[in-house]
């Protein structure tokens, strides 16, 4: 057994016969799956039923090379986003660009591959400059590789066997810094792609497993994290070295054809696993789920006119399940793509069903792109999920698509609470948060950075059994983690924690609550010449993480920041005072002992603060939605919660009619008192509710008169200019014919 | 196959299964396909009335059977919502939350709550009981979200080998619009 040495020798692909040519390969997988329903046409697992120990070994040799490549890649260069916490992922595609096999991390993201393969075949790469063993391809764009937004990084390393590419190792990345006019790796005020910052289609960075000598000094200098950048790009490399070299000695040992027939009966085994999870645990029918997104910019973008407006995003997702039994998402009704940061491409939006998804329905078989096969979608053109056009910045368009994760994900939910599988069944939600921005050491060396923590480990919403629990999940990925705090302050000087904890009260309430989210308060100390800060989040606290609960439960809030600058901090540390969460940092303000020549509270994106010593920074983020009507929740649990400064005692009272008394330093539940308060509050239900007919009739005179503010008035437009949507919403109201929104 | 014994499934609903049970259950290679059959039973179990359950759609909410063939909405209190093909809310009580106020009472700290006119929160209640439903938090002027409408009968002769008597073609309809048109 020999491997063949990729550093040694570079054989080119030469397109020696069609069949064995790359656009051959893409387009009649395409045809086979589309004809047949099974990938590739595989309608029976030759290889796995003529010898299955065989199989099984092949895959599991596939499978381990891509977990040793994580398992090392990850300790031989990486930034701390690659290193600790979730952010990467490697696997195995075929060549078409399908996954046979990943590590643990960012699995979604394989279904990004196959865009950037099939780009890269229609834009003619495999005559010019042709596919060599070895070679480094590079990509972030989500208009040609799919990349859900250019923080995303992705590597690729063609395996070339015999003149013919038969697979490619890949690697893929979430980046610190990606260069754009607002440092940070999610930059929330671009207005079209030429400000996304350093994004590039596929490209050919390097040969022979080593970057070309100019590839580094791009990301020195067109990001502001360019050492980082580069230790990442040594990371996905690595990786993906080992992979490649593995597959060699995989061919060597199995014979080529082997590999490539039992690499596709890998993915069709899984896609039918997939395809039986869907149609035991799930109800057929159409499932209905919303969510907004404000892009609140007016005031904040003046330089650049047309994107310096407030605007209200709107998400519309009808599930149904196909007549293959695949999860069919239509996102008709969702607005038009629009001159803001949040737009996403087709291959983004794929990642985005399949966040959630993918080790929701596929635990229980081999993790490839089989499940990538059982969901699909309609994303209509000119819309924020398919804008026709290449211009669209799509720098952060997790802001609003992480609802559609959500969504996608609540479907499911849904489906196995009615079918009885309750355990499974909980409010998805997942509303993560960031502080990225620049600065400059004291000695003048420039720097820029995103700080995770508040992405990486998010409550659980509410089960339909018993509350969520806080930072215990990640919905991009398997291994939930804040990072180490320790290791942010180093990197990111300025930023010293007072406060890194839940903050009490935060999530959605109900019988079953959603976990408590989390806070962070960071001093700025030792700001250098000079310190900026921003938020970067998904569902930001304007609006609701989706727009409706689970069961009568309240959906998630979303999160928030306050900036506090010119504080008296110092003197108050010497009393031994600190705020450790955010509402502390608010009380204290509003108490005096904390004096702020400016406090801001921002629901909506906070643009770039300069910030100074003794400034202060903190969020809320990562919380969870509630299940239930909260008038049904234990009072037992609601005393605990009390207890445990898990919810204020005040608030319980109100949302959860539940009347405690303080004695002796705890709380505990006045029996006759909450029986005569949730009576109190049922009757109000009674006295304060009205028969929906009534307020349908009332709501539609304020349709008809156009009684909404600007951005709720423009985002009915925008939804309603496609066709479906505009049937839905004039026939729901039974607008005139000639009434125009 | 596994087959989940009816008092676990009787404690899942009942939100007292042992949190290692429940794990358990989670770990689940495959699920256990009679799970349908036993949750319909423990839910039938627990409802003062004898229509039979098609479907639980909620936490109080199923779609049952009429003896006259109907196939209706039905509250565990009693109340019917009418024919399921109409999203059931048409149905409902309603109380809408405008202010800053008002949405102090469901979230907390102050800055998590969402902002007055560009949302509302509807808080849906069953007519009879008053058991909050359903919560939607969307701009003035959305349509009603159906959160569900199902095919049942797809669902039980295609997903559960076992054919509804009453099938028809216009089992699976979205009726919404039909009823909100008699209001005008």
């Amino acid at each position: 057994m020999s491997a063949t040495p990729a550093l040694e020798t570079a054989p080119a692909a030469a397109v020696p016969d069609v069949e064995k040519s790359l656009r051959h390969k893409v387009y009649e997988r395409e045809r086979l799956t589309a004809q047949t329903g099974h990938y590739w046409g595989v309608e029976t697992l030759s290889c796995k039923q003529a010898d299955p120990m065989k199989f099984e070994r092949f895959y599991s040799r596939l499978q381990s090379a891509c977990m040793a490549a994580r398992e090392v890649a990850r300790f031989v260069a990486a930034s701390p986003g690659g290193r600790e916490m979730g952010e990467a992922v490697w696997a195995l595609a075929t060549a078409e660009g399908d996954s046979i096999a990943l590590s643990e991390g960012f699995v979604a993201h394989s279904a990004a591959f196959p865009v950037a393969i099939k780009f890269m075949v229609d834009r003619g790469y495999e005559e010019n400059p042709g596919f060599h063993d070895g070679d480094v391809y590079v990509a972030d764009d989500g208009y040609s590789c799919g990349a859900p937004h250019p923080g995303d990084t992705y590597t690729y390393v063609p395996v070339v066997h015999d003149g013919e590419v038969v697979a490619w190792a890949c690697a893929i990345n979430h980046i610190m810094e990606v260069g754009a006019p607002q440092a940070g790796s999610w930059a929330m005020f671009c207005v079209d792609t030429y400000m996304d910052g350093f994004v590039c289609p596929p490209t050919r960075t390097g040969e022979n497993l080593r970057q070309y000598a100019w590839w580094d000094e791009m990301w020195k200098r067109r990001t502001r994290a360019g050492m980082m950048n580069i230790l990442d790009d040594k990371m996905r490399l690595a990786g993906a070295a080992m992979i490649a070299r593995s597959v060699h000695e995989v061919i060597d040992e199995f014979g080529v054809e082997y590999f490539k027939l039992a690499s596709r009966e890998v993915i069709e085994e899984s896609r039918r696993v997939v395809i039986d999870n869907i149609r035991n645990w799930m109800i057929p029918g159409t499932y209905e789920q919303v969510g907004f997104r404000v892009a609140k910019f007016k005031g904040l973008q003046k330089i650049w006119e047309r994107a310096d407006a407030d605007n209200l995003i709107h998400m519309h997702m009808s599930t149904t399940i196909d007549e293959r039994g695949r999860i069919c998402n239509d996102m008709e009704g969702s607005s038009r793509w629009g001159y803001h940061a949040f737009n996403a491409f087709p291959g983004g939006v794929k990642v985005a069903f399949m966040l959630g998804l993918s080790g929701a329905l596929a635990y229980n078989t081999k993790f490839s792109s089989g499940g990538n096969y059982a969901v699909t979608g309609n994303l209509p053109v000119g819309s924020i999920y398919n804008p026709g056009t290449q211009i669209a910045s799509h720098s952060n368009a997790w802001a609003q698509m992480l609802q559609v994760t959500t969504m996608a994900y609540n479907a499911l939910t849904r489906g196995q609470f009615m079918r009885g599988y309750m355990e499974e069944s909980y409010a998805v939600s997942a509303p993560w948060d960031s502080v990225q921005g620049d600065g400059v050491l004291a000695d003048g060396t420039p720097y820029g950075y995103t700080n995770f923590e508040l992405l990486g480990a998010c409550a659980h919403g509410a089960f339909s059994y018993r509350d969520g629990q806080p930072a215990v999940w990640f919905i991009a990925s398997q291994l939930c983690n804040m990072g180490n705090s320790e290791e942010f302050e180093y990197l990111i000087p300025p930023l010293f924690h007072l406060g890194r904890k839940l903050q009490p009260g935060y999530c959605g309430h109900g019988k079953y609550r959603g976990g408590i989210g989390l806070t962070t308060v960071h001093w700025i100390v030792e700001s250098g010449q000079r310190f900026g800060a921003s938020r970067a989040g998904s569902a930001c606290s304007f609006m609701t993480e989706v727009g409706q609960g689970m069961m009568g439960g309240y959906p998630s809030p979303g999160a928030a920041v306050a900036v506090a600058q010119g504080t008296n901090l110092p003197a108050l540390i010497e009393q031994g005072i600190t705020p450790t969460t955010f509402q502390e940092l608010v009380d204290l303000v509003a108490d005096g002992k904390l004096k702020a020549d400016r406090l801001e509270i921002w629901k909506s994106d906070a643009p770039d603060h300069t910030l100074k010593d003794n400034d202060l920074w903190s969020q809320i983020a990562g919380t969870g939605g509630g299940w239930g009507d909260p008038l049904e929740r234990d009072p037992h649990a609601v005393a605990v919660d009390a207890n445990t400064n898990r919810v204020p005692a005040g608030f319980s009272e109100r949302i959860y009619g539940v009347v405690l008394t303080f004695t002796d330093g705890q709380y505990t539940v006045d029996e006759t008192a909450t029986r005569a308060k949730r009576a109190a509050l049922l009757a109000q239900r009674r006295e304060e509710s009205c028969p929906t007919a009534t307020w349908w009739q009332r709501t539609r005179e304020r349709v008809l008169a156009r009684d909404f503010i600007g951005p709720v008035q423009e985002m009915y437009r925008s939804s309603t200019s496609f066709d479906n949507y505009k049937r839905h919403y004039r026939g729901f109201w039974h607008l005139p014919e000639d009434f125009e929104l | 196959m596994t087959t989940i014994e009816k008092d676990l499934v009787r404690q899942l609903v009942n939100g007292t299964i042992d949190p290692q049970d429940a794990r358990g259950l989670l770990r689940m290679e495959t699920k256990d396909t009679e799970r349908f059959w036993t949750y319909l039973e423990v839910l039938q179990e627990r409802v003062p009335w004898a229509d039979r359950i098609l479907l639980r759609i909620s936490e109080h909410l199923y779609i049952v059977a009429k003896p006259d063939h109907g196939r209706v909405v039905k509250c565990d209190c009693g109340h019917e919502f009418g024919d399921y093909r109409a999203n059931w809310k048409t149905a409902a009580r309603l109380r809408v939350k405008e202010t800053a106020a008002e949405f102090a009472d469901v979230y907390y700290p102050a800055a998590a709550a969402p902002e007055p006119l560009w949302n509302e929160i509807r808080e849906f209640y069953c007519p009879g009981c008053y058991a909050q439903l359903a919560v939607e938090v969307v701009p003035p002027g959305y349509p009603l979200i159906f959160e569900i409408l199902p095919d049942l009968d797809r669902f039980y002769r295609d997903f559960l080998g076992r054919p509804l008597d009453d099938e028809a073609p216009d089992w699976y309809r979205d009726d919404t619009l039909k009823k909100t048109g008699t209001w005008l």
